[in-house]
């Protein structure tokens, strides 16, 4: 363990004892996971190993048979996406979810004026105004936001390019930038690497320590990329067939002879 | 009571035959077929011509147009339609199939000009044999409609669990790509699967015209009974459908009874049009109480949802590069047209488009709901006709000034509205637009039929605005109506609500996951589109003079939902042109055309919705993208390589 993380008072997510079930397959077994403040957890185990579903269940998509998931220690098991995210959890998906009639630029839009429409009562005041064209205006502080993480993602050149017109690589950019402009404290990411080349790989490794180091994010990462995860994270679980098969600090991790057998011919 | 029973039996036993038919459908190719008992009709009529008009035998008829013309024209509804279905999103699978609901009915008095609702041939014995077994009176005609029912669910069955072709079904169902990639032909199991429910609806049909007659009206029944049976199925359960449909037959023949009537006769008066309305409504209650208490259906959703994630985004034009001008034309040229129409329209012409721009201000609520909402609602129509139906209550009945009178009806149905999004929060789109469905005929049944809405069949007199008696004045106002709406509209598909509204659109986990409030979001949507059909409903009674409800019928609602989705369910040009094609070709047609082509445009309707389902700007947009992309295609030819912004996404 780092400083870092020793230096936390209390996780910022935890999640204990989840298990899900589809039918008869048995997609997690009992897996925890903590995630301190301003830390990066990697996440990583074979295709099927569960990790996508564990996301779900973070991120409030999927209810578990068992266990919990706490936000700041409070029990959020049984709550709503909706609720998860006011409590500063953000996402990425694996199989893009972006907005195909919506462009770059507003796909952060959404994200951020989320956040600041909260309670019925600020629906309930907004919706007249949207209704006599008084509805689309910024945000306060919106611009300001939403140019700062395109530029850190390198997508101002693409900010008013509809989603449905740009390519893969785009796309996985455009999923961490509208997660980020929520303003998350603790971002999931499934895969951001996968079809990014190398190039903007290391540009986008350089993005998540940054956001760890400056601006003090949790993230949690998912990655086809063991190469990036030991690198960058701070703490590594391995999962394989719904289990968790090692956990430590990435130094060990990479020793771990049960991964190195989970990986096997996957050329880690 | 016995004879009740009889009766409810075999009815079940027909809405089974046409119900294991929808499973096996829908479970092979995940699309639910709006169009089942429209197929079963046409199937019906296509015997009724055969024995009646042609002079063929009756047996000879009913085995050929069940087991040679059904499973051709389910080959054929496959080969141009179903197939290439499977793999779109779910509302382009749903207003495909609405869309063939209306074109197919359409299509019969066209091909077939002499069809007598009186006459009702059967393909079995007639006269039939009677007899009587333990005590209960039958006859052999009863005895074959329930046996053919019950061999059915056998042999169904032991297709689907015990051959291999039983073994692709489900291969197909769990991965159409897997079960490709594993040598199951998965064309060759859905074109098999959809020739076998042809001809299971073609079965039914051909049985209820025997038992019932040849209208549409009856067809209806045999649909909707069977949509409550699969949806007590929850889509795909042989045993389930089998049971629901007898279920639901049952009580349908039972309300009937006089014990039942004594019964209900408790709480009301046996003429109370509530009352009168159970027994239409049966299936209609089964479905809507299942729809709220029934669980498995969050997993069906759940299961859909991930599927629809692998739908790869569809590639559009890069950017809007038309200047604003050229974006604002075609709905400058419509309104100029509209506002010097007067000059050079005579008194019937003028009616005309003046209702069709009433019906445009109604159509602009599925612009909401569904163009921007993402919703498919089949109950739109029936805002329109309780808005227009408490318009006409408060104008004529509490003298409240008429342009009052209609918006408080339209304030009046925003609740209820609301009411119709619920199933929406819990269920994906096909259980919404089965619901919505529900929910029309419910109030058809019912509140529709209270003479003091239905005043006899002609409706309660909507006045014209005091001061705008004139038909010109009052034109002039649905304009400007017409206008301040599709401003309301516009205004809310820039707002924040909007943008919210287009990312649900497409994906609304990810929505969720932003902290989008996904409840409120659709709360507005149905709401603002109620609010806007009643709007339309009261202004299209004032038009007329009075709030008549046979114009709100439920089963119209899906024409116009077909003719909205034709010109562009996305645009408000696009409702306008619908609403007033909605009344100018018809009138043409009966100008022009003899009686048997009246149904020419409802069958035109229903054709532009399949046709363009996938396309939510409809024929405009169309047309103006393809010289679009012309002139991109040509400025890209000119310009430097494509950057990676241009390459289309490849498949996750
Ligand atoms: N909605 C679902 N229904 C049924 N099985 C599922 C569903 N989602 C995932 N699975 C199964 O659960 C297992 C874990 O999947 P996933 O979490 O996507 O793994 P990973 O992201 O680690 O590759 C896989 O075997 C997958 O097939
Ligand atoms: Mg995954």
């Amino acid at each position: 363990m780092t400083d870092r993380s020793t230096a936390a008072d209390r996780p910022l997510l935890e999640a204990t004892d989840v298990t899900v079930r589809f039918g008869g397959l048995v997609a997690l077994d009992r897996v925890p996971l903590t995630v301190p403040p301003a830390t990066i957890v990697g996440l990583i185990g074979p295709n099927g190993a569960g990790k996508s579903t564990f996301f779900g269940v973070l991120s409030g998509l999927i209810r578990p048979r068992t266990g919990t998931v706490r936000i700041d220690g409070d029990d959020v098991t049984r709550t709503s996406p909706q609720v998860r995210a006011r409590l500063g959890v953000a996402r990425t998906f694996q199989r893009l979810e972006l907005f195909g009639e919506l462009t770059v630029r507003q796909h952060l839009v959404v994200a951020y004026r989320a956040k600041r429409r909260r309670t019925l009562f600020d629906l309930a005041r907004a919706l007249p105004l949207d209704l006599v064209g008084l509805g689309n205006r910024p945000a306060p502080g919106e611009d300001e936001t939403v140019d700062r993480v395109l530029e850190l993602l390198g997508l101002t050149a693409v900010a008013s390019v509809s989603a449905s017109a740009i390519g893969l690589g785009t796309g996985r950019l455009v999923e961490v930038a509208r997660a980020l402009a929520s303003q998350p404290r603790v971002l999931l990411l499934d895969e951001p690497s996968s079809g990014l080349d190398a190039r903007e790989t290391h540009e986008l490794a350089d993005v998540l320590a940054r956001l760890r180091d400056e601006e003090g994010v949790a993230l949690v990462l998912v990655e086809h990329n063991v190469g990036m995860v030991l690198g960058l994270a701070d703490d590594v679980t391995v999962l394989d067939f719904g289990e968790v098969i090692a956990r430590g600090p990435a130094a060990a991790i990479r020793a771990d002879a049960a991964v190195q057998a989970a990986y096997l011919g996957t050329g880690m | 009571m016995t004879t009740y029973f009889v009766a409810g039996i075999v009815v079940g036993s027909v809405y089974a035959i046409a119900t294991l038919g929808l499973v096996l459908t829908y479970t092979t190719s995940r699309i639910f077929n709006f169009a089942h008992g429209a197929v079963a009709f046409f199937v019906a009529v296509t015997f009724y011509q055969a024995t009646v008009n042609w002079g063929w035998n009756a047996h000879l008829a009913g085995v050929l147009t069940i087991f040679v013309f059904s499973p051709l024209l389910g080959l054929f509804l496959w080969a141009v339609l179903f197939r290439r279905l499977t793999e779109s999103p779910s509302s382009v699978r749903l207003v495909s199939t609405i869309g063939l609901s209306v074109a197919l009915p359409a299509l019969a008095p066209i091909l077939y000009p002499h069809i007598d609702a009186v006459l009702q041939p059967s393909m079995l014995w007639s006269p039939a044999h009677e007899y009587t077994i333990f005590g209960v009176h039958v006859d052999s005609n009863q005895v074959a409609v329930v046996m053919a029912a019950a061999l059915i669910a056998v042999l169904l069955t032991v297709l689907m669990r015990a051959t291999p072709y039983g073994l692709s079904v489900r291969a197909a169902v769990d991965s159409q790509s897997m079960a490709g990639a594993s040598g199951v032909n998965t064309s060759f199991v859905t074109a098999v699967s959809w020739m076998i429910g042809t001809t299971l609806a073609g079965a039914a049909g051909v049985l209820l015209g025997a038992l019932r007659g040849f209208t549409i009206l009856q067809f209806t029944f045999l649909l909707l009974g069977s949509f409550a049976a699969m949806v007590v199925a929850r889509m795909h359960s042989l045993t389930l459908a089998f049971a629901g449909s007898m279920a639901i037959g049952l009580l349908q023949e039972l309300s009937a009874s006089q014990q039942f009537q004594h019964f209900l006769e408790h709480f009301a008066s046996p003429t109370n049009p509530i009352i009168l309305g159970i027994r239409p409504s049966i299936p209609f209650i089964v479905m809507l109480v299942l729809l709220l208490v029934y669980n498995g259906l969050q997993e069906e959703r759940f299961a859909i949802d991930t599927r629809s994630m692998a739908e790869p985004v569809r590639e559009v034009v890069v950017g809007r590069d038309q200047r604003w001008w050229r974006r604002l034309l075609p709905i400058a040229v419509c309104l100029v047209g509209v506002l010097v129409a007067p000059e050079f329209l005579n008194g019937l012409w003028l009616a005309i488009v003046a209702s069709g721009l009433a019906l445009a201000t109604a159509f602009l609520s599925y612009v909401v709901v569904t163009g921007d909402g993402g919703m498919i609602s089949l109950c739109q129509i029936t805002f329109a006709g309780i808005a227009a139906a408490l318009a006409a209550q408060f104008a004529t009945n509490h003298n409240v000034p008429v342009l009052l009178a209609i918006l408080l009806g339209a304030l009046i149905v925003v609740p209820i509205g609301m009411i119709a999004a619920l199933p929406s929060l819990r269920l994906g789109s096909l259980y919404l637009a089965l619901a919505t469905l529900a929910f029309a005929q419910l109030v058809q049944n019912t509140y529709f039929q209270t003479p003091r809405i239905s005043n006899f069949g002609q409706g309660v007199a909507v006045p014209r605005p005091g001061g705008l008696a004139g038909d010109r004045a009052f034109y002039y106002l649905l304009v400007v109506l017409f206008v301040l709406v599709a401003l309301l509209v516009r205004n809310l598909e820039r707002s924040t609500t909007g943008l919210n509204l287009a990312a649900m659109r497409s994906s609304e986990t990810a929505t969720a996951t932003l902290g989008v409030n996904i409840v409120w979001s659709k709360f507005v949507a149905f709401g603002l589109s109620a609010f806007i059909a009643g709007i339309g409903g009261g202004l299209y009674a004032s038009y007329a003079g009075a709030a008549n409800m046979n114009q709100f019928d439920a089963l119209l609602g899906a024409v116009w939902l077909a003719v909205v989705v034709t010109w562009g369910i996305r645009s408000i040009t696009g409702a306008l042109l619908a609403g007033l094609s909605f009344t100018i070709i018809p009138q043409l047609v009966t100008d022009h055309l003899s009686g048997r082509w009246l149904n020419l445009p409802t069958l035109f309707f229903g054709l532009g919705a399949i046709a363009l389902a996938r396309d939510p700007r409809g024929i405009l947009h169309r047309a103006t993208t393809r010289r679009h992309e012309r002139r991109i295609r040509r400025a890209r030819r000119n310009a430097e390589p494509a950057d990676r912004v241009a390459e289309p996404i490849a498949a996750a």
